[in-house]
């Protein structure tokens, strides 16, 4: 190897070692756990006020909406076992019982987890919205 | 008539299948005449699936509810848009227009190629006809476009969120970038084929790069836009794996676009371009992959089954296939010429794509990490948008920076001077402006080195056209204006860079708004007002109203001053509809260049009464409106480079 491709060698070099800190930093800087109901209450102690991400269904009939709509108590399940949620912020949309959802989020020594983000699985254009669901009467005024 | 569709992707299976082996059977052979009655068996696999695809619409006009796609995407009060539009809602019919998207573009293929790189087209049509069999199959065993039912009353309907611009042309962008990109793939493995290997496969593809690159962006572009109105969580890109799915190959894609010029200056960089092909090609799959096998958790719920599989055999099998390829020609695709400087043309374009392929990288392994942490680690651990942020956002800076750079620094060696003539004026220029802009600065480091870059961007760029157009006008006599416009005529390809280039700062710009965003939440009795930025927004009530007998809307009126002065009234609302359970909310948003005032109706108690109090969240979005400008403005771009030289044929 020429003086020449050994200037390019080492340029390219340090373009691929500075991604590779960016990539590496990143991960272990905002990387969090991603767990199931189950996985999260067997974690034990280590588990409390970690940020981690969860995933289940929201338990039938245990959604408890604050007027304002900016709150909500709810439950989610893996099947087995489940946890309370609460939350805070916008309610999305597509948030109901029964749905599976994403909260991510701290679990705390009161056994609740408040959530700051809450994320329902949306029906994209590959699956048809309407398919599973009876067809609804309205909701509004009744 | 269902089954006549079907009949013609049947037929077009077992043509694809002949079109795939004949021509290569004709190569073997000596026998120019099979490869010729391939060509012409790619036109009537062009027109059996338009018929097809004639025939799905038909039935989507007609409401024909006994084919099982028809009556899952639509229903009677589907207005005619979206009823044209549901062709591409779901699955199969996105396979489906995939397919003849494929079948087009290879009969275009062959019209072009009547004449010339008879060596390579044998093997162009058997991988586009091997391509086109994967959807063909896909269409015939696991996902049947015109599969029947017991026809319903009624159809589900098209979901509402769906039922949107925005949603209209996303789908059928994307799938024009991804299916473009078979193209060059073809000939550059044609040209490994052959052994042919000079540039001849990048410059009869080039058009074909561009309007596939162009495409495959404008396809992000839509979503992302779709994203902003539709979602209503006041932002446009959240780095979930499908956006990541079709980011990628628009990265890589990028990268090959530039690295294809220096092999047509300097006869460089050969396996570096064969390498960049494959990747985007193979990304596009791997996208599709992706985000139809549900291997990663994501927000879009995506069908679930056996054909996101198709798609990872195929992949195998491409990449496979490629590196074997390419392996095997490596001792004659060597470089016949070598870098001269690391402070030259082709290094910063070789920086540029270590960059571009660099993020890809980054955005592949995060998208992928909770697989990878769970095969290593027996641990499912998640990055979220945080990471990207956190990773692209030095290169994308990075990237900036080269833009300026790459396209004014000398070929092979650049000197001194060379530096001060095209980048002094640029560099004076944004130290001033950074200077300036320190007040909007503080606090916001990134953002403000963005905003200093774009300065120096923009400068080089306005300097360089300025500088031609001068040259011209001396030697021409010409006046500015026709100087300017002979000057793009005569180099459509540099000139729509420079514009396209010019798109993309203003889009970096938009998105560098993001670190000013403002957001506010509050609960209003009738008569309260709010204040977020400069506006004032006062809430004067719901309302109901049932435009149509499916729909009823709750309408909140607002208010919204700015200065004391009422500017507009927003009217933010929350659909319900009777197809679906859930409400819809509708953001209203008011738009403008230097902000957009982001306002949803967050809920209100129910039953619905007209003077109940109600929470709204409100975003201050700061430029996001030259985002989409910046698209347009890439598109005029690249209008421009893709014009035919039709002086130079005189």
């Amino acid at each position: 190897m020429n003086k020449k491709q050994l200037k390019f060698a080492i340029g390219s070099v340090m373009i691929v070692a500075a991604i590779g800190y960016l990539v590496v930093t990143g991960i272990s800087k905002t990387s969090v756990y991603y767990l199931t109901v189950g996985e999260l209450l067997s974690k034990g102690d280590s588990v409390y006020g970690e940020g981690v991400r969860v995933e289940g269904k929201v338990v039938g009939g245990s959604i408890k909406k604050d007027p304002t709509a900016l709150k909500v108590d709810f439950r989610i399940t893996d099947g087995n076992k489940d946890i309370a949620i609460h939350y805070e912020g916008i309610i999305p949309d597509l948030f109901e019982n029964g749905r599976d959802v994403v909260v991510e989020g701290k679990y705390t020594r009161e056994g609740v987890f408040k959530a700051h983000t809450l994320l329902t699985s949306c029906p994209s254009k590959y699956e048809s919205a309407g398919k599973d669901h009876p067809t609804n009467q309205f909701t509004v005024g009744s | 008539m269902n089954e006549i569709g079907e009949l013609c992707i049947l037929l077009s299976l077992g043509i694809s299948i002949y079109s795939a082996i004949v021509p290569i059977l004709g190569v073997k052979r000596g026998r120019d005449e099979y490869v010729a009655s391939a060509e012409n068996s790619l036109f009537v696999t062009a027109g059996l699936i338009t018929i097809s695809s004639a025939i799905l619409t038909y039935a989507f006009l007609n409401r024909d509810f006994s084919i099982e796609y028809v009556a899952n995407y639509s229903n009677r009060d589907l207005p005619l848009f979206y009823t044209v539009s549901a062709f591409w809602a779901g699955q199969k019919g996105s396979l489906l227009f995939w397919s003849l998207l494929l079948s087009l573009f290879a009969a275009v293929v062959v019209i072009q190629n009547k004449n010339k790189n008879r060596d390579f087209m044998p093997y162009v049509i058997s991988i586009i006809s091997i391509t086109q069999c994967l959807f063909l199959l896909l269409m015939t065993f696991a996902a049947r476009p015109f599969e029947l039912i017991y026809p319903p009353e009624d159809g589900s309907g098209l979901n509402p969120m769906l039922q949107n611009p925005g949603m209209v042309f996303h789908p059928p962008t994307l799938y024009m970038g991804y299916v473009g990109f078979t193209i060059p793939y073809a000939f550059a493995m044609a040209s490994l084929l052959t052994g042919h290997l000079g540039d001849v496969w990048i410059k009869t593809t080039r058009r074909w790069t561009i309007f596939s690159w162009f495409f495959l962006g404008m396809g992000n572009l839509f979503g992302a836009w779709w994203a902003y109105r539709v979602l209503g969580w006041g932002g446009y890109w959240a780095w979930d794996p499908v956006e990541n799915a079709s980011f990628m190959p628009w990265l890589t894609g990028t990268a090959y676009l530039h690295s294809v010029m220096i092999q047509e200056r300097r006869d460089m960089l050969k396996v570096w371009n064969m390498v960049l092909i494959v990747l985007t090609f193979s990304l596009t799959i791997f996208g599709t992959f992706l985000t139809r096998s549900g291997v990663i958790q994501s927000v879009h719920s995506f069908g679930q089954g056996p054909v996101g599989y198709y798609f990872l055999a195929f992949l195998i099998i491409v990449i496979v296939f490629s590196s074997y390829l390419i392996v095997s020609r490596l001792s004659i695709l060597k470089s016949n010429n070598e870098l001269d400087s690391i402070i030259s043309r082709e290094s910063s374009f070789l920086f540029n794509n270590l960059i571009l392929v660099g993020a890809a990288f980054a955005t592949f392994w995060g998208t992928m990490f909770p697989l990878i942490s769970e095969a290593i680690k027996g641990e499912k651990v998640t990055v979220g948008p945080p990471f990207f942020n956190q990773v692209n956002i030095p290169i994308g800076l990075a990237l900036l920076l080269l833009v300026g750079i790459c396209p004014l620094i000398a070929w092979k060696k650049a000197s001194i001077s060379n530096f001060k003539r095209n980048f002094l004026i640029p560099f004076i220029v944004s130290i001033i402006g950074g200077i300036a802009l320190m007040p909007v600065g503080t606090g916001h480091l990134l953002a403000w080195l963005s905003f200093t870059i774009s300065i120096f961007v923009i400068t080089t760029i306005v300097m360089e056209v300025y500088k031609g157009a001068r040259a011209r006008m001396e030697t021409t006599g010409e006046w500015f204006v026709k100087a300017l416009v002979t000057l793009i005529r005569k180099n459509k390809r540099r000139y729509g860079g420079y514009i396209i280039h010019i798109g993309v700062v203003l889009m970096y710009i938009g998105i560098t708004g993001t670190s000013y965003n403002v957001e506010k939440e509050a609960t209003l009795n009738k008569g309260e007002a709010m204040t977020i930025g400069d506006y004032k927004l006062v809430y004067r009530g719901l309302d109901l109203k049932e435009p149509v007998p499916t729909k009823a809307e709750v309408i909140a009126t607002m208010d919204v001053e700015k200065g004391g002065k009422n500017i507009v009234t927003a009217l933010p609302r929350k659909d319900f509809y009777k197809t679906s359970e859930q409400p819809i909310s509708r953001v209203y948003n008011i738009s403008g260049l230097k902000e957009d005032l982001y306002i949803i109706l967050a809920g209100f108690p129910i039953p619905f009464q007209k003077d109940s109090p109600a929470t709204f969240k409100v975003h201050v979005n700061p430029l996001v409106k030259w985002l989409w400008i910046g698209g347009l403005v890439i598109g005029v771009g690249t209008f421009i480079a893709m014009l035919p030289d039709w002086k130079g044929k005189r």
